[in-house]
């Protein structure tokens, strides 16, 4: 049998500002994933980077290490990949007063 | 019973994945999640040209997960059989919803049944047993005749276990007649929507109160067993079974709509969960089989 791959929008047309995060995505038969984040409007202000946090139960999280650019205009793609990070995992930034940014953000999985 | 019905109930006996289950002749479809998503998508709203045209109330939701049920108490919890079950999570706001649905057509307009095993459970977020933070757990079909078979309406036949509103421990199942008007969406006239799942105009199933099993801390569950017979002949609902309960359907009713212009012989499936507090919601299905004769 083939082995599973799914892509998954985890966030569509969500507005971010503040500190802002997908919802927790269980993802634990997945070796690795590709994260990516599209620009759904024209951003406002300065962008910070977005970060991967995985977590033990989908309420306390850590910081992977991970950290990518978020997509600077609109229709503009950036990503992130991942391999080894459990269970649970989700896409946070934390922007700054005047930022925001409207996301389509997608993960691609594989096992 | 005839010879073939006999020996196909046999074969489906000594075979661990269907013995489960009581499938009519034809079976549709057996969804495992242990062999991924089966066709589990998530229910997103209509839109044209932009994405903020889609209602509210389809913007919430996302995509399942294949999930091994993990609590931060116990670890992971596993599936009926198997280790993944297909979750619906919703956001952590009172009132949300989360949907995950399975777009078919059918070839005959006669009876399905569909089956289930099902569980449901808070976000484990207290140390408390939480059995009323979720609002409810429910299934609903979206169906329309054949495109040579008219005059006829689009379907969509609806039950929900209202297990907690406002914090008062309900546990009775409720279906509905009524959705939300219909909206053109965008300016080409090929598109429009309306929000089914809306919180009002759910009505009580007579004789529709229901203990269901809950355990003792927010993490543990037990699954439950759910059928629903549909005729697609007489688009009405023959039979509805959950657990030991077999409830009488004369009082039931569908969602009936006009029919549309390009969804004949659709038979849609679809599973949600609704949170009655600023808490995810949790539904979990292993296994869903949907089964026909024809």
């Amino acid at each position: 049998m083939l082995p599973e791959n799914l892509t998954a929008v985890v966030a569509r047309n969500e507005s971010w500002i503040g500190e802002a995060a997908t919802e927790p995505y269980e993802a634990g038969w997945a070796k690795e994933a590709i994260v990516f984040v599209r620009a759904l409007k024209q951003p406002k202000g300065p962008l910070p980077k977005a970060r991967v946090e995985i977590s033990a139960d989908g309420m306390h999280w850590c910081h992977e290490g991970s950290e990518f650019a978020l997509p600077a205009s609109k229709d503009a793609v950036t990503f992130q990949r991942l391999a080894h990070f459990g269970n649970f995992v989700r896409v946070a930034a934390t922007l700054p007063d005047g930022a925001e940014i409207t996301l389509l953000v997608t993960l691609h999985l594989k096992a | 019973m005839t010879d073939i019905d006999a020996l196909r109930r046999a074969i489906r006996e000594a075979d661990p994945q269907l013995s489960r289950f009581d499938p009519l002749p034809r079976i549709i479809c057996l969804d495992d999640f242990d062999r991924g998503m089966c066709g589990w998508t998530q229910l997103v709203g209509n839109y044209e040209e932009t994405l903020d045209a889609m209602l509210p109330g389809y913007a919430q939701h996302s995509h399942a997960m294949l999930s091994t049920l993990p609590n931060w108490d116990f670890g992971s919890h596993g599936g009926v059989d198997g280790s993944y079950a297909l979750k619906i999570a919703t956001r952590p706001k009172k009132g949300a919803q989360n949907v995950a649905i399975k777009r078919l057509t059918f070839r005959k307009p006669g009876p399905i049944r569909l089956e289930a095993y099902f569980t449901f459970k808070p976000e484990a977020t207290d140390l408390q047993l939480s059995e009323t933070d979720i609002r409810s757990f429910g299934f609903l079909y979206d169906l329309q005749i054949g495109d040579t078979s008219g005059p006829g309406d689009r379907v969509m036949p609806h039950l929900r276990f209202l297990n907690a509103e406002d914090g008062q421990h309900l546990q009775k199942w409720q279906f509905k007649r009524r959705t939300t008007p219909i909206k053109p969406i965008g300016h080409a006239g090929k598109t429009i929507t309306h929000y089914h799942l809306a919180p009002d105009d759910w009505e009580d199933l007579p004789g529709g109160e229901q203990r269901l099993c809950y355990n003792e801390i927010p993490t543990k569950v037990n699954w439950h067993y759910l059928r629903f017979d549909f005729d697609l002949g007489a688009m009405q609902a023959t039979r509805f079974q959950v657990n030991d309960r077999v409830f009488a359907m004369d009082g039931f009713d569908c969602i009936r709509i006009p029919a549309m212009k390009n969804l004949w012989c659709m038979l849609n499936l679809a599973f949600f969960a609704e949170t009655d507090t600023d808490k995810r919601a949790f539904a979990y299905l292993d296994s869903v089989c949907l089964s026909g004769e024809f």
